[in-house]
């Protein structure tokens, strides 16, 4: 093997660990790593910018600035105190109903952002009800990562997948979408199973707790009400345009006739247009609101882009993918390497580093076998692989960071039992379901 | 701290960054503290009337529903007016001004506990001539919980403000008020 080959391959390895550790910033790990074969020649300029795939970057800018936006407005204290008052005193129904806003907040919006605002609330919850917390925590991370697993912008591996590989949005709707709704009724019943027995509440203690939620007032976590508007608004307007990017031109050319009936938008546009128009009708400060993009996270994409676009250009990844070639007989047994393989390293590594290294892999194995089955492989097992442990998703980080700092220990092994069962049965249903379709 | 907890605490702080310090900022605008959870045992709550509380609103029958208490409505007339009365009229007529006084205070009262009795709480009645600062301080010793209108001991004005009574009371009584 060359040299620059085995430099490419010590980057990699070294940053990633230096990721899984995260002694040293992931943002920074990434700039480093890639700085490094950048100077040695690995990566040329030219090259660069083939790598950094500016698609996953502008779009994740995009609903950054939407979700930061809306954020001011009280938009997800709201959803987060109405959510609670649905459930009415009964855990069970506080576990289910929480688990499910998260799954579709997840799928729509960013997954740290919606734990992030939703945890909180849900711990104050549990405090009323004077129950452990943990079963409530817990089904609300795997609830995020199987809604995320859901679209295209749910999740940063379905973002980058999709920015790569070029899926639409329905796509992912129509091949991911069933199998996350399966998916999220086996998981609930499965919490049921695991964590009912300790949620029983006396008619007293629920009574109490009604009387302290219905205490709150949601519409007083409504800080700007005409924010509020603009940026639910705005929201249904981006997933409406999501739901039609890839044929709006049809569309638009019924009224403006020069608009050419083949123009598509990319994701990514679409969440630029999206962020334009929020920031232009809501008249929010733009410095405020791009101050609050979170910089490190995109600079942790670029860096990571341009790690695996070493391996690429030094013909790493080319040799595994020949390697596979040789050894895989058939499309179903390709899926079911490629799916219980990130599924598992995306438990132990984070699913975004993993996504990035995969990605390029399938292009290479799609010059001599359908890769399209694949791709969803990949998305199905990055999302779902993320459940696997306490570090395996940025969702779970942060829950179970939130858990730790207000006081309740979820220790690596705890969530490691339940998250691996989580894992495996749902990555099973999914590849299950994933094989009926692209394998028969 | 064990390594998985200090690596998850490093990943937190680079994924969240300052994210979480605000929206814990946020939350406290309207969420309750640890502390104001817990629902102080309140048996029994001293309502006072007098001429000037004419009635008791929804919202602090919706507070006073929350505890299981007894709910002691108290009517007191001012013992310094009866006795200028005294001193300035005759008997019949300063026994004419009492009995109507108490007239008023009875229906009052009848009224007042109907409406409580109809939300599910049970009262008890008492009316007498006192000192309504200091008679209502004394007797919230033998009570929970003291609920006061802002409009008693004051008299007809029609401004927003609290009754300096109340306020008087509000800071002599070590029981916990409820200004309605």
């Amino acid at each position: 093997m060359e040299t620059v080959a085995l430099i490419a391959i010590a980057v990699f390895l070294f940053t990633y660990a230096l990721i899984v550790d995260e002694r040293i910033h992931r943002a920074v790990a990434a700039m480093f790593g890639a700085a490094i074969v950048v100077f040695i020649g690995i990566v040329p300029w030219e090259a660069l910018l083939e790598h950094v795939d500016f698609g996953t970057i502008f779009l994740l800018l995009g609903m950054m600035i939407i979700v930061n936006t809306a954020r001011g407005s009280g938009l997800f204290e709201y959803i987060a105190i109405r959510t609670a008052k649905l459930a009415k005193g009964s855990p069970i129904r506080v576990l289910v109903l929480f688990a499910l806003v998260t799954a579709v907040v997840s799928a729509f919006l960013d997954n740290v952002t919606t734990v992030l605002l939703l945890t909180p609330m849900l711990l104050y919850v549990a405090r009323v009800m004077k129950l452990n917390p943990v079963p409530f925590l817990v089904t609300e991370i795997f609830a995020s990562n199987v809604g995320g697993a859901a679209t295209l912008i749910g999740d940063p591996p379905n973002i980058m997948i999709a920015s790569s590989a070029g899926l639409t949005f329905n796509e992912f709707l129509i091949h991911l979408g069933p199998i996350m709704v399966v998916d999220m009724a086996i998981l609930l019943l499965m919490m049921y199973l695991i964590y009912g027995r300790s949620m029983r509440v006396s008619p007293d203690e629920r009574q109490e707790m009604v009387r302290m939620l219905n205490g709150l007032d949601e519409r007083a976590a409504i800080v700007d009400r005409s924010l509020f508007n603009k940026s639910v608004a705005v929201i249904a307007f981006v997933v409406l345009l999501f739901f039609i990017h890839d044929r709006i031109g049809e569309i638009l050319h019924i009224v403006l006739p020069f608009v050419d009936p083949a123009m598509g938008l990319e994701p990514a546009e679409v969440a630029l247009i999206g962020a334009a128009i929020l920031l232009f009708w809501s008249r929010q400060s733009p410095e405020e609101i791009f101050e609050k993009i979170e910089w490190p996270a995109l600079f942790f994409f670029g860096g990571l882009f341009v790690i695996v676009g070493a391996l690429v250009e030094t013909g790493i990844i080319a040799s595994i993918a020949a390697v596979m070639v040789e050894n895989v007989a058939s499309t179903g047994e390709a899926m079911f390497i490629i799916v219980w393989f990130a599924a598992i390293a995306s438990a132990i590594v984070d699913n975004i580093p993993l996504t990035a290294a995969m990605i390029p892999l399938i292009h290479d194995l799609g010059t001599t076998m359908d890769a399209y089955p694949l791709w969803w492989s990949l998305a199905l097992g990055a999302c779902l692989g993320g459940n696997g442990t306490a570090i395996g998703a940025s969702a779970n980080v942060v829950v179970i960071g939130i858990a730790e700092r207000e006081g309740i220990g979820i220790t690596f092994v705890d969530f490691l039992k339940v998250g691996m069962l989580v894992l495996f049965v749902t990555v099973a249903v999914g590849f299950g379901m994933l094989w009926l379709k692209f394998a028969m | 701290m064990g390594y998985s907890s200090s690596l998850i605490q490093r990943k937190f702080k680079d994924i969240v960054g300052r994210r979480y310090e605000s929206v814990l900022k946020e939350y406290s605008e309207f969420l309750l503290t640890e502390e104001e959870i817990l629902v102080p045992e309140v048996r029994s709550i001293l309502v006072p009337l007098d001429f000037f509380v004419h009635d008791i609103t929804d919202e602090a029958i919706d507070v006073l529903s929350a505890y299981d208490a007894t709910i002691s409505l108290a009517y007191i007339t001012d013992a310094g007016v009866v006795e200028i009365l005294e001193r300035a009229l005759d008997r019949p007529s300063t026994e004419e001004f009492r009995a109507k006084k108490e007239e008023y205070g009875r229906k009052l009262l009848e009224r007042t506990a109907a409406k409580l009795e109809e939300h599910g709480l049970s009262t008890q009645t008492r009316m007498f001539v006192g000192h309504k600062g200091d008679d209502v301080v004394q007797m919230a010793k033998n009570h929970d919980m003291v609920a006061l209108s802002r409009r008693y001991a004051d008299g007809e004005s029609t401004d927003a403000s609290i009754s300096p009574i109340v306020l008087r009371i509000c800071q002599r009584v070590e029981t916990p008020a409820l200004i309605y």
